[in-house]
């Protein structure tokens, strides 16, 4: 990032075409610098200060700069919603793993019929995310909701699992892993794709069953696609925001109130621009390290070679 | 959905050796298995459907069958959806549009030219798709505060360009890999300058992916929720937060939320249908080569 002026790496490109790519390449650096560079740095100021709107100054006051950071570590709230965050991200990653696998293995099939399906799993990922969260607010609302209605007239009715703050959390996991297992599906179902021929023969040759055909070969192949789709989850997870906005509002009390829905409120619900700052730029830290560590499992991305 | 249908288990057989009475078992409940799932993710979208085209003295849908009316439709129009609607429609355009523009030539360099800074480019675009929306939202509502921009469907291109330029850079430059260098060296040869024989060239042997591209940037955009949440009010308010509206500022309009919800919906399963060879490499941008 500290490098953003190119220079040529091979000096025999002329001059002339350097500046033809430069003037390709520079309006994009420029705007990205703009649109992403500059909102970090002054996201990270911000964070130093006690910026509030009804304190004037309060936005270039530095005279405690890390007051945001040892305040959130002392914040018990802020301390509650990074482990509600930790059991909404595990739940719902080991879910999207296995519900994923699941159907993957059910779908990996030569058959036309079968690929058109594929795409019919698609649609809860590509849905709006808050068409999904209202279509799981109708389902768990007890006075539309035909599952609500359904039990009712079996004669065990259930009462509102999103206002019931032992229940809330799990009800939300439930919609979020419906929304996205198709992610840790595709990604599995593409692994399945590339798995060789010969191995499978040989172990069926040797007698293997099919639970120890998936266990001790099949199972090696995909792993790798497996841990990418699962961490890709585990970071887009910390930003679950329409479901729990729609379906909770974080509550009831804090039961559902997630670290990235908590920095909403405190930025947005009460103006402290400052300690939410503090709060998103530990996030983003958070979320840095995950994605290196997918870098490293990845060897290198598709440039760094 | 009959067995036949589903063809032989050919890449690798998890059922017991056919034409005994284990494998037809094991047939039909991996079909059983699969049209389960199948309920799992279609039911609750076609609930919501059925509860937009339900009349309004069956809301709750206590009858089974109803005579399906487009009233909550038609009511939709009629007030101030269609604006939110085209809010939408413009916001999304517009930055997919100024993405293309911008983005589509650095792409090009990115694929062609191996400079030093080439890594950290990519490393600073793949960090962007990974940063939270928070930690972008606040600087620019701050920002916005100060220049006007909020409550405006410029504020809200520019803010869906963070994810949209990069996103066009990542998709376009494994679309320009797969033009032979041969072809433009060709043309330069004729005495094409290096951008003119990208245009003739290049670009139109991209059209495909380009128009893939445009596709996903504009789901993206659409399907944004948190910015527009944030940075809009009234004037610019789009179509995702108009319906999340009805639920707070009008009482419990089942009805016409769902509708709202339909509209919102339709487009992006269209066009999903469209470019889902590309949907994992627009998901994972960046950081996984598939």
């Amino acid at each position: 990032m500290q490098r953003s002026v190119p220079r040529p790496a091979v000096s025999s490109i002329d001059r002339q075409e350097q500046l033809a790519y430069l003037s390709g390449l520079l309006p994009a650096v420029l705007l990205l610098m703009v649109l992403t560079l500059a909102p970090a740095i002054y996201l990270f100021v911000v964070s130093l200060t006690p910026g509030t709107p009804t304190i004037p100054g309060s936005l270039t006051d530095f005279s405690d700069p890390t007051q945001n950071y040892v305040g959130a570590l002392q914040d018990q709230q802020f301390l509650d919603s990074v482990w509600v965050q930790i059991k909404l991200s595990v739940s719902t990653v080991i879910a999207q793993v296995l519900l994923g696998l699941g159907v993957a293995l059910l779908l990996h099939r030569r058959s036309r019929f079968l690929q058109a399906l594929r795409t019919v799993f698609l649609i809860p990922m590509v849905l709006p995310p808050i068409v999904a969260a209202l279509i799981w607010k109708i389902l768990y609302t007890p006075d539309i909701s035909p599952l609500h209605r359904l039990l009712a007239a079996l004669g065990a009715p259930v009462s509102s699992l999103i206002t019931n703050a032992d229940t809330a959390l799990w009800a939300i996991a439930f919609a979020d892993t419906w929304e996205w297992f198709p992610f840790t599906m595709l990604i599995i179902l593409a692994a399945l794709q590339v798995v060789p021929d010969e191995p499978i023969e040989a172990a069926k040759v040797d007698g293997a069953g099919p639970l120890q055909l998936f266990w001790y070969v099949i199972l090696p192949f995909i792993r790798p696609a497996i841990v990418v789709a699962a961490l890709f989850r585990l970071i887009d997870s910390i930003k679950a925001f329409p479901l729990i906005y729609v379906l909770t509002s974080g509550g009831p009390g804090t039961a559902t109130q997630v670290t990235n829905y908590y920095a909403f409120t405190q930025a947005f619900n009460y103006a402290y621009w400052g300690y939410a700052s503090a709060i998103a730029v530990m996030l983003t830290a958070g979320v840095f390290v995950l994605s290196w560590v997918i870098g490293r499992r990845q060897g290198a991305s598709a440039y760094g070679r | 959905m009959a067995g036949e249908q589903l063809g032989p288990a050919l890449p690798f057989e998890l059922q017991p050796e056919p034409s005994s009475w284990r494998a037809t078992v094991a047939a039909a409940l991996t079909n059983a298995a699969l049209l389960l799932a199948l309920a799992f993710v279609l039911f609750p979208i076609v609930w919501l459907v059925q509860i937009s085209l339900r009349p309004d003295n069956d809301a709750l849908g206590y009858q089974l069958l109803f005579r399906p009316t487009l009233d909550h439709y038609r009511a939709l129009f009629e007030s101030q959806f269609l604006r939110s609607f085209l809010n939408s429609v413009i916001s999304s355009g517009l930055s997919t549009f100024v993405a293309l523009v911008v983005g589509t030539p650095a792409a090009y360099v990115m694929c062609r030219w191996r400079f030093r800074a080439r890594g950290a480019i990519a490393m600073w675009i793949l960090s962007t798709r990974m940063a939270p929306q928070i930690a972008f939202t606040i600087p620019f509502f701050l920002a916005f505060r100060q220049i006007g921009l909020l409550d405006t469907v410029w504020g809200l291109s520019i803010i869906y360009l963070t994810f949209n330029l990069a996103l066009v850079i990542w998709m376009m430059q494994s679309f320009f890999e797969s033009v032979p260098i041969s072809l433009e060296e060709a043309a330069r040869i004729d005495g094409c300058g290096m951008w003119s024989a990208f245009l003739r060239i290049t670009l139109p042997l991209t059209a495909p992916g380009m128009a893939a591209t445009a596709v996903l940037c504009f789901i993206f955009s659409w399907n944004d929720f948190f910015y527009a949440l944030i940075l809009t009010r009234t004037n610019a308010m789009t179509a995702p937060v108009a319906i999340i509206n009805f639920m707070q500022y009008e009482g419990w309009e089942w009805g016409k939320m769902a509708a709202g919800g339909t509209l919102v919906m339709l487009p992006v399963i269209v066009f999903t249908v469209l470019v889902r060879k590309w949907l994992v490499s627009g998901m994972i941008a960046g950081s996984v080569k598939d």
